[in-house]
């Protein structure tokens, strides 16, 4: 959104978000780790760097489960979109946990001895074969380096340089990552463990995360877009004008996989490709507010019929010719450069 | 060990060179390839780390924007397909890893006695 | 289309009110979440065993009998109110090092060790200080180790642990999520010991070598930490008795 890059946007509603977050995460670490040894009635405590990196480590986990459920959740319930909005901050953060933990059980279980810490990390379980007593570090680090790709490629210069549909090709390493984060658990603290408070708590995480997608993935398949049918001249019908409320939009799928929004303000429409610049959005899920389109996820803010972001912004996206015939809205699928200016076409209220 | 030892230099020499490209793109080339990215510094060293990590693919992009190579109606097609395979991979996946975890899981076999197979040589028992 | 009532939430802009609600209660509801949890999990945590360093008992200095076993072990003969004569103790040096080479020259000589005792029940261990001062030979007095009794063939179902990690050096010092640690003590050549289910001749803990009498073989490595029946012979070093077990008879149990 900025004309120049900062270190970090903020406003209130981040400000807002990131004080839940960090009450959250502080008041499991604070519990976790000066609560709760007053509880365990240990004759010899717990070694505090294991007590510490099982806290840290829970805690990425339980972090890392919450994001996922950000996504599906927003898909299914608008109202949780708030939580799409800021959730690249909890991934830094839970970024910054899972290191936290790795740092703890790397200078404990890996350090000490005359060869480097790092290399003892990579030799000294090589037991690759198997199932029980598996390497299953190896499934934390895939993870942790997963996250610390997500983490550092966070910045909004990321997705202008790589593209959106890059960036979001990386991005689909938190599925990587939580899939290794299972892998490291299930075989790792879950062997070993006679208490089995946390085996419960980990299944309920998981099943929640993973029975979200599936549940939002097959809503999405069925009231997800309506294909456009095809018309003449190779242009397709995307739905009737009457459908289309006063500052919202109507969605279709092209027969290119694209998707256009057209979108009615002061009863003209107008069409511009569904997806935002910046992080690709669904911009038809949008709402036209003063006169511009606003993105659902992060605010970017378009003039409906140029596909231009408001000075000092300089966000183009592409806009369809869209004409009306009999109260059916058409456009021609072939998407006009970003930028470029559609005359809106008038229609009754 | 030489295995470790190679891994890890590997690591060593990916982030070292990372660290080159790192200065040449915060330097010279961010500023040729987005406009955005002029006049602003401090954000710059938040960059860093996500260089160490892919710069393959910085340089790749790099030498894309710099040659006009880029196709700018890339930017506008969204990867929502995949989420279905994401999904489902992940929760076929996390199912079956759980599942043979939790299945293997040992328990501390309690009741095991010692069984003394032979008596020590020349003794009876 | 069904009208969607859901207030417009736009990032920089003050959420609606009745957005502002259901934002309140989420936000309350996750960290309280997430502090429960803090407590739940930081509170069910399985007990890490009783062994221990013993810094509270000071240094330890004994003299006694160097056996090679080739882990190094010292039976004490002259002893101390902590330490008392007739005990074995295994010796290890700081960190993930075992110190066999700088014990192999006082193999059945009489030395003076000084270190700190780590404990955990019958299992002994002396953390050598370094250098000199930790291990060296007392010229002029002789004795001799006790004679190994051999206490026959057996079937035992446990875990190899490292000795360090178990008698307190970690805790928790075994199991799985360990186990890449003590197969690093190992390699670091700390004494191996089979944890066994019960009791063998009055131990819990025995200390383990291969079938000849070497250090754990390389091919009992991926046993570490997993629940385990092997067969081998058992022997008494003074009061800590030595398995030495057949690694093609270990039995990975259910």
């Amino acid at each position: 959104m900025s004309v120049k890059y900062v270190p970090v946007q903020w406003n209130k509603n981040k400000w807002y978000y990131n004080f839940f977050m960090v009450a959250g995460v502080a008041g499991f670490l604070f519990l976790f780790l000066y609560v709760s040894p007053q509880l365990l009635s240990h004759e010899k405590s717990i070694n505090p760097q294991v007590h510490n990196a099982r806290a840290f480590g829970a805690c990425a986990f339980l972090m890392l489960s919450i994001i996922l459920c950000i996504g599906p959740l927003a898909r299914l319930d608008k109202r949780f979109l708030p939580l799409l909005y800021n959730r690249r901050h909890f991934g830094v953060m839970t970024a910054f946990v899972a290191l936290t933990h790795f740092g703890y059980i790397l200078d404990w279980y890996f350090a000490f001895s005359k060869s480097s810490k790092y290399e003892t990390l990579i030799f000294s379980n090589t037991s690759y074969g198997q199932i029980v007593g598996f390497p299953f570090e190896a499934f934390g680090l895939i993870a942790l380096v997963s996250l610390l790709i997500l983490a550092t490629t966070s910045h909004d210069f990321w997705l202008k340089f790589l593209t959106a549909p890059v960036w979001k090709r990386i991005h689909y390493l938190i599925y990587v990552a939580y899939i290794s984060v299972a892998a490291h658990i299930s075989l790792g603290i879950l062997q070993d463990q006679q208490n089995h408070a946390f085996t419960a708590i980990f299944l309920v995480a998981a099943l929640t995360v993973i029975s979200l997608h599936v549940i939002a993935f097959l809503h999405e398949r069925k009231s997800g877009d309506p294909k456009a049918q095809s018309d003449t001249d190779g242009w397709v019908r995307v739905c009737e004008a009457s459908e289309i409320p006063e500052a919202r939009a109507k969605i279709a799928v092209l027969p290119n996989g694209d998707r256009v929004a057209v979108f009615r303000m002061d009863n003209k429409l107008s069409a511009i490709s569904n997806a935002c610049a910046h992080q690709n959005g669904p911009l038809g899920e949008g709402k036209i507010l003063r006169c511009l389109v606003t993105c659902p996820w992060h605010g970017f803010q378009y003039d409906v019929r140029s596909g231009r972001s408001p000075a000092p912004f300089t966000e183009i996206i592409p806009t369809y010719k869209i004409a009306v015939r009999d109260n059916v809205v058409l456009v021609d699928p072939n998407a006009n450069p970003p930028g470029t200016y559609v005359e809106p076409v008038e229609v009754p209220a | 060990m030489n295995t470790a030892e190679a891994l890890v230099d590997f690591v060593r020499i990916w982030f070292m060179i990372g660290g080159v490209v790192a200065a040449f793109f915060l330097v010279i080339g961010i500023d040729r390839i987005d406009e955005d990215a002029r006049g602003a510094y401090v954000f710059r060293p938040l960059i860093v780390p996500g260089i160490l990590l892919i710069w393959p693919l910085v340089l790749w992009r790099w030498w894309v924007l710099e040659t006009g190579r880029d196709n700018p109606d890339a930017r506008f097609h969204p990867v929502r397909s995949a989420h279905g395979v994401a999904a489902f991979s992940m929760a076929i996946i996390i199912t079956v890893t759980v599942i043979i975890g939790l299945s293997n899981r040992q328990e501390w076999p309690a009741d095991f006695e010692p069984v003394r197979l032979s008596a020590p040589e020349g003794t009876s028992q | 289309m069904k009208k969607d009532t859901t207030p417009f939430f736009v990032g920089y802009l003050k959420p609606a009110k009745k957005l502002r609600s259901f934002l309140l209660a989420v936000g309350v509801g996750l960290a309280l979440l997430l502090t429960t949890f803090g407590i739940v999990i930081g509170g069910t945590q399985d007990d890490p065993g009783y062994g221990s360093f013993r810094f509270d008992y000071g240094p330890q200095t004994v003299s006694g009998v160097v056996e090679m076993l080739p882990y190094p072990i010292l039976h004490v003969t002259d002893g101390n109110e902590r330490v008392p004569a007739g005990e074995t103790l295994m010796l290890t040096a700081g960190g993930k090092t075992g110190v066999a080479q700088r014990a192999a020259r006082f193999d059945g000589k009489k030395v003076k060790a000084t270190g700190v005792v780590l404990e955990r029940g019958a299992l002994n261990m002396l953390q050598l200080r370094g250098g000199k001062r930790g291990l060296d030979a007392i010229d002029g007095e002789e004795a001799t180790a006790p004679t190994p009794e051999p206490l026959g063939k057996w079937k035992l179902a446990g875990e190899i642990c490292d000795g360090k990690c178990l008698a307190g050096a970690m805790r928790p010092g075994r199991g799985l999520a360990h186990k890449a640690c003590a197969a690093l003590c190992l390699i670091g050549d700390i004494p191996a010991v089979f944890v066994s289910t019960k009791p063998v001749e009055g131990a819990d803990f025995l200390m383990v070598l291969g079938k000849d009498g070497e250090a754990l073989p390389k091919a009992a490595y991926d046993y570490i930490a997993q629940y385990i029946s092997v067969e081998g012979d058992i022997t008494r070093h003074g009061n800590l008795l030595v398995f030495t077990i057949d690694p093609g008879t270990i039995e990975v149990l259910e």
